[in-house]
């Protein structure tokens, strides 16, 4: 039965190790640059020598060094967002096909009719290629997470969205979640093509929904006050790695004034009085945000999430395998 | 009979399968007695494919129940290595090769026979080496047939197995197999659409049209208790010792009449002969209503019943 498994996906396997290998050619180089830009710009001293406080004066201690190293390293995050993609390709190209083709075939009554039950079939292959797949994931992650680092220390947006979703065992979540999804989506269908359509659409489905309506909400978001006029002016540090969920400016009757989530004043004393006249006297800035100690507890939360949802969906498959007839 | 004697290997009793709201098998009732070579024949759709898949597990019944060997199919993994089956087409995974197909077997199965597997392989001339997408039609057959056989099956069913095959592969196919069976002792179920396929190697037969079983039991038996009357055109009703008429042809002068009987056909004006199982099995297939049933294989329990009480 392992030989079984072995020999229907050593391709798959194989192409999930050129793959990682091909990811690999982009990421190692471009992440020894990353560290040696990190390195040469003084950044990484910088970061060591400055304790970071939640609040700071604007363009002061080690953010222009920041500045100037997200400048040059914008694009590759940018770029680095196709890769959020990845685990989908697992479900499409593992997941979808696994029963899918089977059925498609006519395979499914060779296989159903040997010696041994559809509950032994599906549990070996799915435990084979479940496991296979959180391997390149776990492998995939451990060199996403060297690469992303100097990126993390420098930017600190590490906890915020799009970052957050590309790097930590998420990944390995996220993978599982997708396989799972393929398979559901190919025994229900019974055809890979419209399986493989399903699951790139209940994936995508679901890490949007997850990420923006479930992973703001996992613990209640602390609250963060500053004044909206100073002598010098201090805005929460981003490099400490909070994730801010939302920001606003607040009447000193803590009516929000700015429209959106985004919007902060900071003025000092020669814009002080037209800063007055808007916003009136005792106005603050607020920050709702997760801070950055929970980046951990985030992705084990949201880790355990997907690989629930995954477990789910497998048992609801192998259910399905044992009832389906013909 | 002596059928009775030994317990039926495939026992299904008003056993049925809807899709949706077309019935694909309906009231289906029949005792396969073991050690046969049974022709499962009926047009396109008649619930051939149904029945086996019931057989195999592969479908549940709507109604009634199956038995094979005596265990409901499904779910049991000592039933399963007992059953051989080969589906329609002979499915197999393309990209393997005949050697991996049987290694398969040997993963898949408590008992599975490699050494008998290769030497009919070898003997039959199918490379093993080769994919089994670059073989012919026949060979593919052969190698599904082949792993069924290597599980040393006491029941093997075969859906259409030489439907997809040219006049000489069929020959060889079912010669192949036939040698098999005497080999080994086991019941066979062989699908067809058509009973030409069939009628050299079966001894029993099973007739389907529209979901129903038309004609049920051993071949020899069938044969006896069917005449073909020919005599002056006469009204088909009231013939002493004929059960019931399946077939009436009519010319201005003449008819000819395919008759089940229950007793010996002593009209002087009629000529009796035999039939060919075709004869029979098309007669009944023209006149679904007509068919009744078994006649045969059907009745005789309770009528033993009565004899020993």
């Amino acid at each position: 039965m392992t030989w079984l498994v072995w020999r229907q996906h050593r391709q798959q396997a194989l192409a999930a190790v050129v793959a990682l290998l091909a990811v690999a050619l982009f990421l190692v180089p471009t992440g020894r640059q990353m560290r040696a830009a990190f390195d040469d710009l003084g950044l990484g001293t910088c970061l060591r020598a400055t304790p970071q406080t939640e609040l700071v004066t604007a363009d002061t201690g080690c953010l222009p060094l920041s500045e100037e190293f997200s400048g040059r390293f914008q694009s590759l995050g940018l770029v680095s967002l196709l890769l959020l993609f990845l685990p989908a390709l697992v479900g499409l190209f593992w997941g979808a096909p696994l029963v899918a083709r089977e059925l498609e075939h006519g395979t499914h009554r060779l296989v159903w009719t040997q010696g041994a039950t559809r509950l032994r079939w599906a549990t070996v292959k799915l435990g084979l290629v479940g496991g296979g797949v959180a391997l390149v994931a776990a492998a995939y992650t451990l060199l996403v997470g060297w690469w992303i680092a100097p990126l993390n220390d420098a930017t600190g947006y590490r906890f915020t969205w799009l970052f957050f979703d590309q790097q930590g065992p998420v990944l390995v979540g996220y993978a599982l979640f997708a396989l799972a999804l393929g398979v559901l989506a190919g025994t229900l269908t019974g055809k890979v093509l419209p399986a493989m359509a399903v699951t790139l659409g209940g994936f995508l489905a679901t890490r949007v929904a997850v990420a923006l309506l479930l992973r703001p909400r996992f613990l209640p978001p602390l609250r963060r006050a500053y004044p909206v006029v100073g002598a010098t002016p201090t805005e929460s540090n981003p490099l400490i790695g909070d994730w801010v969920i939302s920001r606003g400016v607040y009447s000193a009757q803590g009516v929000k004034l700015t429209p959106g989530s985004g919007a902060q004043a900071l003025c000092d004393q020669t814009a002080a009085a037209r800063c007055i006249a808007e916003y009136g006297v005792g106005a603050y800035n607020q920050d709702l945000f997760q801070p950055a100690d929970r980046f951990w507890l985030f992705q084990g939360i949201e880790t355990a999430l997907f690989v629930a949802l995954a477990v789910v969906l497998v048992l609801v498959a192998i259910h399905l395998i044992r009832r389906r007839t013909a | 009979m002596s059928d009775q004697a030994t317990p039926a290997v495939l026992e299904a009793t008003g056993l049925g399968k809807r899709y949706r709201r077309t019935w694909a098998l309906r009231d289906c009732t029949l005792a396969l007695p073991q050690g046969r070579i049974a022709a499962l024949v009926g047009p396109n759709g008649a619930g051939k494919t149904t029945l086996l898949h019931l057989a195999v597990g592969l479908l549940a019944p709507t109604a009634g129940s199956i038995r094979v060997l005596g265990r409901a199919p499904g779910k049991d993994p000592d039933l399963l290595a007992r059953v051989g089956f080969v589906a329609q087409d002979a499915p197999l995974y393309g990209d393997f090769t005949a050697a991996d197909l049987l290694r398969l077997g040997v993963g898949l199965n408590r008992r599975f026979d490699l050494a008998l597997a290769r030497d009919r392989l070898g003997r039959l001339g199918v490379p093993l080496d080769r994919r089994v997408d670059r073989l012919s039609g026949g060979q593919r057959a052969q190698v599904a047939l082949a792993m069924a056989l290597a599980k040393r099956p006491e029941v093997l069913l075969l859906d259409e197995p030489v439907a997809s095959l040219d006049p000489l592969a069929r020959r060889e196919f079912l010669q192949a197999l036939m040698g098999s069976v005497a080999e080994q002792g086991l019941t066979v179920v062989l699908s067809s659409h058509l009973l030409a396929d069939l009628e050299r190697v079966c001894d029993y037969l099973i007739v389907l049209q529209a979901a129903r079983v038309q004609v049920l039991g051993p071949v020899d038996e069938l044969l006896d208790r069917h005449k073909l009357l020919v005599g002056p055109r006469r009204d088909p009703a009231g013939i002493a010792g004929v059960a019931a008429v399946v077939r009436a042809t009519h010319t201005a002068r003449q008819s000819t009449l395919l008759v089940r009987t229950d007793g010996p056909v002593r009209d002087p004006a009629l000529t009796v002969a035999d039939v060919t199982l075709e004869d029979l099995v098309l007669a009944y297939l023209a006149d679904p209503s007509a068919g009744a049933l078994p006649g045969p294989a059907a009745a005789p329990a309770p009528n033993r019943l009565e004899v020993q009480a």
